[in-house]
């Protein structure tokens, strides 16, 4: 055999699968047809969370003057702001690729495709090994009708290069994470953004009430914001695109014209060009491979490991089971038994999330208990400009498990890693509310949201 | 799969000796599994 494991694809499934099986001892090979790093550092996370960045400090020059502090009028290189977020994206690629070399993965460049269960073929050369790890990923999902061409029709690719001048009127086909990161960026950035959404509710996964409450603040910063509607088609004409919409509910079409339409209604997973049917395996009908809690497939030494293996697409979830895959291959008695994985809209304010939503909490047969804690009435958010937002505290009632955390706020994200660790620790909301925490901080409204769970907040009147 | 209520490095000390860890009664506050639960119960053999 050529090498113990073969990873296809250095995403962040791959690469960290990759570099923990070096770890381990295993003679590792990585194979990628594109860029290393995947979707996540080249076309996805890193370079939308650096636009944000961008789009963030533009509209807090406006905010700055609260506190006196004027500007003339703000100026956007657009050129200079791409080129930044590409010299990220290219800082955190080379680093993936010199992490390779300083733990011996071998680098293989093409597209695999199976041969036989141990065999794959990688451009005109053919490789061996005793265990494969497929880290494949997925693909923006396409809709009929709406033909992406990366300029006036984009997806979340094209969406990444923000043209001179920024589009005045702006199309989000699609209100989940993507969409409305996009229409964050492109707001912040002085265009006039209407979000579409096909389902009642934007941001399918989230608590209910924290969407309620993200939505409200997304239209005020400006987004339009509409459910339960759809794009049947759009046609590029001298004046713009022209997209015919349809409210799903009564059927009544209108034709709107927008000067760029994002595409953003979902990813499905990447298989094809891999030849699964030579190794013994077959895709599900949705495309995914299908996977057990150790990442092993229907072939016990092919491995499945991120958006390939199902949902949700995120790529700490890739992370996580590509080291799963690997200590699994390495002989530890590793399992993807996460208790929850947290997710995250990088808007300003942000919303994220981790583990069960109020009503998945009552669907599962929980009774539920519920603390809040409004950022209004937190220090250091004042001190920040940026009083949007609660976090919100689900708990079994009698156990006072913390079932599920619910933040809209700054810093969201960041506020997640202890909401997860606690979850993850099966702690009580009481075991965080004794947890002494910094003041002034952000950090102080989850302790205080665990307090309010037993009607004992300070900063908040208890009802 | 049922909620276990163990942390995640409980978890994998149950995998590492080869215990169910969803059979293993916790002894902490709600019900919580802790490391010596974990043993009691592998010693138990049962």
């Amino acid at each position: 055999m050529d090498f113990d494991v073969l990873v296809i694809g250095a995403g962040p499934g791959g690469y960290h699968a990759a570099i923990r099986a070096a770890q381990l001892g295993l003679k590792v090979a990585c194979a990628e047809m594109g860029a290393v790093g995947g979707v996540c550092l080249n076309i996805g996370c890193i370079p939308t969370k650096a636009l944000l960045h961008a789009g963030e400090t533009i509209a807090n020059t406006r905010h700055a003057a609260d506190f006196g502090l004027s500007y003339g009028p703000a100026t956007l290189d657009i050129a200079k702001m791409n080129g930044w977020k590409d010299g990220i994206v290219k800082k955190l690629t080379g680093g993936v690729a010199g992490l390779f070399k300083a733990n011996k993965v071998t680098h293989l460049v093409g597209q695999a495709s199976f041969i036989d269960a141990n065999t794959v073929k990688i451009g005109d050369k053919t490789y061996t090994a005793s265990s494969f790890i497929i880290a494949t990923g997925s693909e923006p999902a396409t809709l009929k009708g709406l033909d992406v061409d990366q300029v006036a029709i984009v997806d979340s690719t094209g969406a990444l290069n923000v043209p001179d001048p920024v589009p005045a009127r702006m199309l989000c086909v699609g209100g989940g994470v993507i969409g409305f990161e996009f229409a964050h960026i492109y707001n912040n950035l002085g265009s006039k953004v209407k979000v579409i959404e096909f389902l009642p509710n934007i941001i399918p996964g989230a608590d209910a009430d924290a969407v309620k409450e993200f939505g409200k603040i997304m239209k005020k910063q400006g987004i339009e914001i509409v459910t339960r509607m759809k794009a049947n088609s759009a046609q590029k004409q001298a004046d713009g695109v022209h997209v015919e919409l349809e409210n799903v509910e009564t059927g009544e079409k209108t034709t709107e014209v927008f000067d760029r339409v994002l595409v953003a209604v979902g990813r499905r997973p990447r298989t094809a060009g891999l030849n699964l049917e030579a190794a013994g395996l077959k895709a599900t009908e949705r495309g995914f491979i299908e996977v057990n809690t150790r990442m092993q497939t229907g072939v016990p030494h092919i491995y499945a490991v991120g958006d390939v293996a199902g949902n949700p697409m995120l790529a700490h979830k890739a992370m996580k089971e590509g080291l799963v895959a690997a200590e699994v291959i390495a002989g530890k008695p590793s399992e993807q038994d996460a208790v929850a994985i947290p997710g995250v809209v990088y808007t300003s304010p942000e919303l994220a999330w981790v583990g069960l939503t109020e009503q998945e909490a009552i669907d599962k047969g929980y009774k539920v208990k519920t603390g809040l804690f409004p950022m209004s009435a937190s220090g250091r958010a004042m001190t920040l400009q940026s009083t949007e937002g609660f976090v919100k505290m689900v708990v079994e009632e009698g156990t006072d498990l913390l079932l599920g955390v619910h933040i809209v706020a700054a810093h969201a994200s960041d506020l997640l890693g202890e909401a997860g660790l606690a979850l993850e620790m099966a702690a009580t909301a009481s075991d965080v509310a004794l947890t002494i925490h910094a003041h002034p901080t952000l950090g102080e409204a989850v302790l205080e949201a665990a307090e309010s769970v037993h009607k004992q907040a300070i900063h908040i009147v208890n009802r | 799969r049922p909620v276990i209520h163990a942390a995640p490095s409980v978890r994998r000390l149950a995998r590492e000796l080869g215990v169910d860890i969803a059979q293993v009664r916790g002894s902490g506050p709600a019900g919580r599994v802790s490391e010596d639960d974990v043993r009691a119960f592998q010693k138990g053999g049962s």
